[in-house]
């Protein structure tokens, strides 16, 4: 027998592990066998210390939980395998209290708890991911501020703003007027090599800054995705749900006796519900079935028609407005767009209820694909009109398409607190006080994903043109989860149907991936490979295109010894396109392999 | 085995929660548990201070809970119980653990199997007695048909694990923040 001891610093509980003789193993060999009733009686019985009975439970709990895991055989070596983890246990625990720092970085989490506790997983997952944005955007604030701002403020502190202009209240909202000769934007930054305590050239530092955050983010949203697919890897709905909704669908973490007589109550008529249903089943005769479906596309016509009705009138009226630079008449096109983006989601939801969908499933996710589109269009819209009629017509436009972003940032936040007040108050007093057949209104998760989605997008393409916009989008996502939660506790009810919550989760993600980083990302490629930097103004001034950058770098590092390897990987790697090809494999094989690793599981 | 010293470096990172976890099993009565653990007293409490915990009280379960995870069967819980208990509840447990002991919970009868009496406990928990007699036998006999593999009319482990299998929610909704 070995005894191992250490000391517990919080408690100083001193923990004293015995690892197992061969006598211990051939008992926990035989326990097993019988049934969980059978093996209280049997370790009861035994003539053995407290301690060690304690002990040959502990290493039988750990044992038969290894063997339904992966193993089925009774094996020598798994009993020694079990001892030796509760030894690592014990070692753990004593250990691990240094580890509860990380506690003190949980931010909101008794809020999150308290609203777990009331409304369930499946509402408390827009919260986390709400949360899980503002660490990126902390992030890219920390090093945008960091490695651009902070060498220009030290050097250079003071911005040269033309003697005509000053500040009046409007800038917070334009953007423009006084805040386009500050640091706020592109324009506002130098192309100069500092020359303080260490040489630093700002263009190789804006440039490799934005760089690296980008595929930082990438790689950061490759492996959430990845993570959540395995740990909710079955996408497809189970062919029947009864087993599941009776045995695996009660939200453990609901705390609050209301809700968990709602939840009971929903429940009931839930199981009601699909007992009627199998008891009348009816069969939709071929006529009905034709009617549903010409119904179903004609409001998918009707909504690709809203979408591109949007996206042209978009363009005309940027086109048409773009003559009139006075401050205040740049709001228009922000207003309209977030106006298209507050109301056309809603007509979404109003077409929904005339459409007949087999599955609950089928109606969000037809709701979801929808919004995607119109989202997806007016950002196209806008890029397209950004590129190609701005990039060609201003002679600082990076720093216009900066404020123009700023607008659409600002102008969104002001229409998400409107659409709470639409989406949550209004609805909760139609639905008490007018219409009280409707009732009390359930938070909209999906639709609120989307938005901040949406939002999230805004702010990557804006990192180029206007380094410090995820300041204000820290701003916006804080005070944003506080009035929320403000809504969604004053006007809401849990959801009736339990929403599959982990697959929810899933699917924000790789919609946020694909479609919006990607999409975000090749805006900024695209803008820094093919657009030509403006003559007066940022830190690629002269440049043909942003990139070259990184080309005069390498001719001047030829003239520097010891720097050759730095040369040849540009020359040899980023080049050639075939370490695109390549890395593009890399990436899809790492993902498949991470999602069909075997479950390993720490048990 | 014998004098094997090496550090096992694997993340079992459900129990970072210990010292928070050890703050509130105190609480619950700070007559009874002492801050000092050295001597390792055989402190054990009551279920009904355990089952007023506010994130169990209103959980249809706990008493179940309580009882599969103290070492007696009763629900009176040591502090390692309590740690086993909200480890095995954590966000940070594997699925398969969490199974195991989901199965425990809902075998009322502690015979290893989910049999029809269970599933009718569980569902008068989970409806609270609302339902009329023939709709529980309905429901029973349906879960029994979708999920019994191996046809003797009652759910094993297998059984309840391969239905799990297919719920991916179950990860998130088996899961109790402290």
């Amino acid at each position: 027998m070995v005894f191992v001891t250490c000391k517990d610093t919080v408690t100083g509980r001193a923990c004293c592990v015995v690892l197992c003789t061969t006598e211990e193993q051939n008992l926990v060999k035989e326990l097993v066998g019988l049934s969980t009733r059978d093996r209280i009686r049997a370790i009861r019985g035994l003539s053995m210390s407290f301690k060690e009975k304690k002990h040959i439970r502990l290493v039988l709990s750990h044992y038969v939980s290894l063997i339904i895991k992966q193993y089925n055989t009774n094996n020598q070596v798994l009993i020694q395998w079990s001892c030796f983890k509760l030894f690592s246990q014990s070692f753990r625990r004593c250990g691990y209290s240094i580890k509860s720092a990380r506690q003190t970085l949980k931010l909101w989490q008794s809020i999150m708890k308290e609203i777990g506790g009331r409304f369930g997983t499946s509402v408390l997952s827009y919260f986390v991911f709400l949360k899980w944005l503002l660490m990126f955007n902390i992030f890219s604030f920390l090093v945008n501020f960091g490695f651009i701002t902070i060498p220009l403020l030290v050097y250079d502190p003071s911005p040269n703003i033309p003697p005509n202009v000053s500040f009046t209240g409007l800038e917070m909202l334009t953007g423009a007027g006084y805040f386009t000769y500050t640091i706020m934007y592109y324009g506002g930054y130098s192309n100069e090599t500092l020359v303080g305590l260490v040489k630093y050239d700002m263009k190789l530092a804006y440039f490799f800054t934005i760089a690296v955050y980008m595929v930082l983010c990438g790689i950061a949203l490759i492996f959430s995705m990845a993570s959540s697919f395995k740990k909710n890897y079955v996408l497809a709905d189970p062919t029947s749900n009864s087993a599941w909704q009776l045995l695996s669908s009660w939200d453990f973490s609901i705390t609050n006796e209301r809700a968990v007589r709602q939840r009971k109550n929903n429940l009931r008529v839930q199981i009601q519900e699909s007992l009627s249903d199998k008891a009348q089943r009816q069969l939709l005769t071929l006529s009905e079935k034709l009617k549903h479906l010409g119904v179903y596309l004609g409001f998918w016509l009707l909504s690709t028609s809203l979408v591109v009705g949007c996206g042209v009138s978009i363009y005309y009226l940027y086109a048409a407005n773009w003559s009139l630079l006075q401050e205040a008449e740049t709001l228009l096109v922000p207003f309209v767009v977030s106006l298209m983006n507050l109301v056309v989601p809603l007509l979404y939801s109003l077409f929904n209820k005339f459409e007949h969908y087999s599955s609950h499933r089928r109606q969000i996710y037809a709701l979801v694909v929808r919004n995607i589109l119109l989202k997806m269009s007016i950002l196209a819209v806008l890029c397209y009109y950004w590129m190609n009629v701005v990039a060609k017509k201003f002679s600082c436009w990076e720093s216009v398409v900066g404020q123009a972003l700023y607008r659409l940032v600002i102008v969104d936040f002001l229409f998400l607190m409107l659409g709470s007040f639409f989406g949550e108050f209004l609805s909760n007093v139609i639905g008490t006080r007018l219409i009280p057949r409707l009732g009390v209104p359930e938070f909209d998760v999906a639709r609120n994903v989307l938005e901040l989605i949406y939002a999230q997008s805004l702010a990557w393409i804006g990192i180029y043109f206007s380094p410090l916009l995820p300041a204000i989008q820290i701003l916006k996502l804080f005070i944003l989860f506080y009035l929320k939660k403000v809504s969604l506790t004053q006007n809401c009810q849990p959801p009736r149907r339990t929403a599959r919550a982990a697959q929810m989760q899933t699917i924000f993600i790789a919609l946020l991936f694909f479609p919006f980083f990607v999409g975000s990302l090749s805006i900024v490629a695209y803008t820094a490979w093919r657009l030509t930097p403006s003559e007066q103004c940022g830190p690629f001034r002269g440049l043909n295109s942003t990139f070259s950058v990184v080309g005069v770098w390498m001719d001047d590092l030829h003239e520097i010894p010891g720097s050759q390897w730095v040369i040849w990987i540009y020359e040899n790697i980023i080049k050639s396109e075939i370490f695109y090809f390549l890395m593009t494999l890399i990436i899809i094989d790492t993902y498949i392999a991470i999602e069909n690793k075997p479950f390993m599981n720490c048990g | 085995m014998g004098n094997k010293q090496t550090i096992f470096t694997a993340q079992h990172k459900y129990l970072k929660l210990f010292p928070r976890l050890f703050y509130r099993y105190r609480d619950l009565a700070p007559q009874l548990v002492p801050l000092d653990y050295t001597n390792q007293p055989d402190v054990k409490l009551p279920y009904e201070l355990i089952g007023s915990m506010p994130e169990l009280k209103d959980n249809p379960f706990r008493q179940r809970i309580a009882e599969v995870f103290s070492e007696d069967g009763e629900g009176n819980m040591t502090l390692d119980d309590f740690l086993d208990m909200f480890s095995v509840l954590s966000e940070m447990a594997p699925r398969d653990l969490k199974a195991y002991y989901a199965f425990k919970i809902y075998d009322f009868n502690n015979d290893d199997f989910i049999c029809k009496s269970d599933l009718e406990k569980t569902l008068n928990k989970l409806t609270r007695n609302e339902l009329t007699e023939d709709e529980v036998r309905m429901v029973c006999e349906k879960v029994i048909d979708e999920a019994d593999l191996d046809n003797d009319g009652r759910l094993s482990l297998e059984d309840f694990q391969h239905m799990i299998v297919r719920a991916p929610d179950f990860l998130s909704t088996f899961h109790i923040r402290i």
